[in-house]
């Protein structure tokens, strides 16, 4: 009775099977000809139909030859950067850390289109390892420079038992449409404790496609925050897997959405052993005919007795025309465990518009500092001061309409 | 019977009692397992364009009504069975079945009289009052109007002249494709459309009973309908269709039932069930769902692929679906509301129950398309043995939904390691004015809550009984008196053991 209908591939598609097959990726070529890109029936893309978001791809990238200011700038950070999938030269590394490079992609496999792209198309991954608690910031610049292009590159970071880091990544870039797909695979060391700030500031007119892997040995302290403040379209995937008992992880992320523009991210959180936690807190702001999406997924499997795991979403509209799409999923096999998920939506509180107003506070600031408080929680756990002020920085840009 | 290898970790805190007593469940429990030899007419096996053919000559249909079939199974050729629900079942092969079965009896009976004895005395046995006079007499009783509907037809139905005193139509559904051409047309596929879904267009095509509820303008149903869906013969299919329309300022409370026999083959329900609220018209729709859920091995049990759907198309009209979910090896059901009017409500109350091998997955859909329209989902699913349960639900507000307002609250119990509890919310805002709330929690009985009843001299299973009934109710509320009694027991024969 079933019958599988053949998939009409589009430009887009037709140029990913070529590059694939250029760069000798046979069977990822054959695996894109047989099922292209993901469309609304393929659930873990149900609101992000790459095959209608995704019209046409730039050719793969080559080594840049200019690069565009810095979008973020740290003060008193140790800095890396990967222009166009190529890892620059860098200064002399701070105590603890151990710079590297390793061929080819970084992250687990696993059936995921953006996926399976990085590891066929990453030629080269950043390699970092932390053998102790690094003080300065370690800030990653990765960028998409020049002509519009396609690229892929990666980063492998390892924390050493007992190490500590903050890391910032920052993805952005010259103001053509790129399309970028990046990938983070970081583990954490048994009671490693990590901060790791992904923030995109690409260009509108680009794609920002990122996965994050992670993976949490015994008592390790992880808090990620995902911020996304730049490309037209983008995804951002966590894949997160507890591996150690007592590891704890807050996984967090800002999804600012201005007018035109479709964000997506999305989390795939595992318990897989007994007494671990975590605490998901993800806040959407929608402007304009935007679309913003969060799809979280937290499974507990079987072993993984005394899982405590909070998810949280909450969506502001701050337009009519805006759509918040989430989708926070719970998987659960174990039945000792305490797992809850919420998820609201709703506009500006009238009340708290009036209070301020009647105050004497103007509408637009009025709506800024209530947006401010709703961001809070995410930004405030963020201890380095600096760091902090920078990425306030960015939310006050966006609301600015930067 | 004490076989603990296929169990794979045996917490310390379970004793081996509640083991075994977990391992006995379902089959001994199911106590509507048994078979009734009532002789059968049944249609050729296998799916065709004959099989809709025959079934709409047994049916005596009009024309109009075999061209819509034909046109169904057309499309139904066309479509793939979805794969996106969270349950493994075996594929299921159409041809291997019957779409037709009907006890052989006197066309047509004038009375209850005339129905065969066997029929009569199965449905007593199903505890479903069909004799009028019978329920007249008890005083205690609430007056409840039945459509009997065994396999492929319906039987009899109850109380007809009451209630077309007031203009109100009840009677099965292939009657009133006869009688009542021009509703049935004007209604029917009007909220599921014919190709919906897969098993929506099967249904489509198949169909051959169901109920057919009219309440005219401003009536408000002086009793509760209700239909009693039984699957008898061996390999077939029920398909049935139930169509409930409420006119402008109508009220009507309706429910459903269903059993079948234990049987270690997998049989196909799929049913379709439209509703549709105009103008301040209120339709509570209430359901016990008892279908052979399997054996401890999870052999045999019905499939319950159920579509439902509602329709608040008047102003300020509502909807309310409440189901008990305790049968079926596998149930795949999400009724829902689509919240036309301005001002309509829809709501969802469900408590669904999993034991043994069941895979549940059902849930229900909020579509805010009118203005001021609110919704509200309660839904409380409690998983033990292997079986897998899932809430998937969608709540979404249009463009237009101005002020669309919902709130979800979906809780999961779990008793025992080995099953699993899942939640799947699809929550989707469209417009700045509408307000979702949503809030989702899995846990396990607490070892507080236990400890307390216990320690006031509840045993165990008791205290399990106790909190759980507690647990799921705020849907038993929902439920109409006669119905609460029923499921309360029900819940403890589907839990009986499963302390862990």
């Amino acid at each position: 009775m079933r019958q599988t209908m053949p998939v009409r591939l589009g430009p887009a598609e037709d140029t990913l099977i070529a590059q694939l097959t250029s760069v000798g990726a046979s069977a990822e070529a054959d695996r894109m000809t047989v099922a292209g890109l993901p469309t609304r029936r393929v659930e873990s893309y149900h609101y992000t139909d790459l095959k209608t978001l995704l019209k046409t791809v730039p050719p793969l990238a080559t080594p840049a030859n200019q690069a565009s200011a810095p979008a973020l700038r740290v003060a008193g950070a140790y800095q890396l950067m990967i222009a166009n999938g190529v890892v620059q030269g860098a200064s002399t590394a701070p105590a603890g850390v151990i710079v590297g490079k390793s061929a080819g992609g970084v992250l687990t496999s696993r059936d995921d289109v953006l996926v399976h792209l990085n590891g066929a198309l990453a030629r080269e991954a950043l390699t970092l390892t932390l053998e102790s608690s690094v003080d300065p910031v370690i800030q990653i610049d990765r960028r998409c420079e020049g002509d519009a292009a396609h690229v892929a590159d990666a980063v492998k970071i390892f924390v050493a038992d007992n190490g500590s880091a903050v890391i910032l990544e920052t993805f952005s870039g010259s103001d053509a449409a790129h399309v970028g797909n990046h990938a983070t695979y970081l583990a954490l060391g048994k009671n490693a404790v990590v901060t790791h700030i992904t923030v995109d500031l690409s260009a509108k007119a680009s794609s920002h496609f990122a996965s994050n892997e992670y993976s949490l040995a015994e008592g390790a302290k992880l808090r990620t925050v995902t911020i996304h403040a730049g490309a037209g379209l983008s995804r951002s995937q966590v894949f997160a897997r507890f591996v150690g008992a007592g590891a704890h992880a807050d996984f967090t992320g800002l999804n600012l959405v201005a007018d035109g523009q479709h964000n997506d991210i999305t989390i795939d959180i595992r318990h897989g052993v007994a007494h671990t936690t975590s605490q998901e807190m993800y806040k959407q702001i929608a402007r304009g005919r935007s679309k913003a999406v969060f799809q979280g997924k937290i499974v507990v499997e079987r072993d993984a007795q005394k899982t405590d795991a909070k998810m949280m979403m909450q969506g502001l509209m701050l337009s009519d025309e805006a759509e918040i799409l989430s989708k926070p999923e719970l998987e659960i096999y174990a039945d000792d465990v305490v797992c809850g998920h919420g998820s609201t939506c709703g506009e500006l509180d009238e009340d708290s518009m009036f209070y301020l107003m009647s105050r004497g506070i103007p509408k637009a600031e009025a709506e800024t500092m209530l947006v401010r408080g709703f961001i809070a929680e995410v930004l405030d756990p963020i201890e380095d001061e600096a760091l902090n002020e920078a990425l306030n920085g960015i939310v006050d840009g966006w609301l600015l309409g930067k | 019977m004490a076989d603990y290898d296929h169990i794979p970790t045996l917490k310390e805190n379970i004793d081996r009692a509640t083991v075994d007593s977990v391992l006995s469940l379902d089959v001994d429990k199911y106590k509507y397992g048994f078979e009734t030899d009532i002789e059968s007419d049944m249609a050729p096996k296998g799916l065709s364009e004959d099989t809709v053919r025959f079934i709409s000559a047994k049916k005596n249909e009009p024309e109009w009504m075999l061209e819509w079939r034909l046109d169904a199974y057309k499309r139904f050729l066309t479509l793939t069975e979805p794969t996106w629900a969270k349950v493994h079942y075996p594929q299921i092969d159409l041809q291997d079945m019957y779409y037709y079965a009907a006890p052989k009896s006197t066309p047509a009976p004038k009375s209850l009289d005339e129905v065969d004895p066997a029929l009569i005395a199965m449905y007593d046995k199903l505890g479903v009052p069909l004799r009028e006079r019978e329920i007249l007499a008890g005083v205690e009783r609430p007056n409840v109007a039945v459509d009997a509907v065994m396999d492929s037809v319906s039987v009899v139905t109850t109380f007809r002249e009451e209630l077309a005193k007031v203009g109100i139509i009840f009677c099965s559904i292939a009657e009133a494709i006869r009688e009542h051409p021009d509703l049935v047309r004007k209604y029917l596929a009007s909220v599921v459309p014919v190709s919906d879904n897969y098993y929506a267009t099967l249904n489509s095509a198949v169909f051959t009973d169901g109920s057919f509820v009219y309440i005219p303008k401003g009536v408000r149903c002086p009793m509760e309908l209700s239909t009693y869906f039984r699957i008898n013969e061996k390999k077939t299919g029920q398909f049935e269709r139930t169509l409930i329309i409420a006119e402008a300022d109508s009220y009507v409370s309706y429910l459903e039932g269903c059993t079948a026999p234990m049987r270690d083959e997998n049989q196909l329900h799929a049913a379709v069930v439209e509703l549709v609220a105009l103008d301040n018209a209120e339709i509570k729709y209430s359901t016990v769902q008892n279908w052979y859920p399997g054996d401890k091995d999870g052999k045999g049990g019905i499939y319950n692929f159920v579509t439902k759907r509602g329709d608040c198309r008047g102003a300020n009209s509502k909807i309310s679906w409440t189901q008990v979910e305790t049968g079926s090896a596998i149930t795949w059901k999400y009724p829902s509301c689509i919240l036309r009017g301005d001002g309509s409500r829809g709501e969802f109350y469900s408590i669904a129950i999993s034991n043994g091998h069941q895979q549940v997955d059902s849930g229900t859909k909020m579509i805010h398309l009118g203005k001021n329209t609110s919704s509200r989902i309660i839904s409380k699913g409690i998983a033990a043995g292997f079986s897998d349960n899932t809430y998937r639900g969608q709540v979404s507000a249009h463009a237009k939904a101005k002020n669309a307002r919902n709130f979800t609250q979906c809780d999961s119990l779990l008793i025992g390691d080995t099953c699993g509890a899942h939640t799947v919310p699809y929550i989707e805002s469209r417009n700045g004015s509408a307000v979702f709330e949503h809030e989702a929690t899995t846990s396990k009985i607490s070892d507080d809550q236990m400890f307390y009843c216990q320690q006031r001299g509840l045993n165990e299973e008791e205290a399990v009984a106790l909190i759980v009934n507690g647990f799921v109710r705020d849907v038993l509320q929902h439920l109409p008196m006669e119905f609460m009694v029923e499921t309360q027991k029900l819940i403890a024969i589907s839990l009986e053991g499963s302390v862990g």
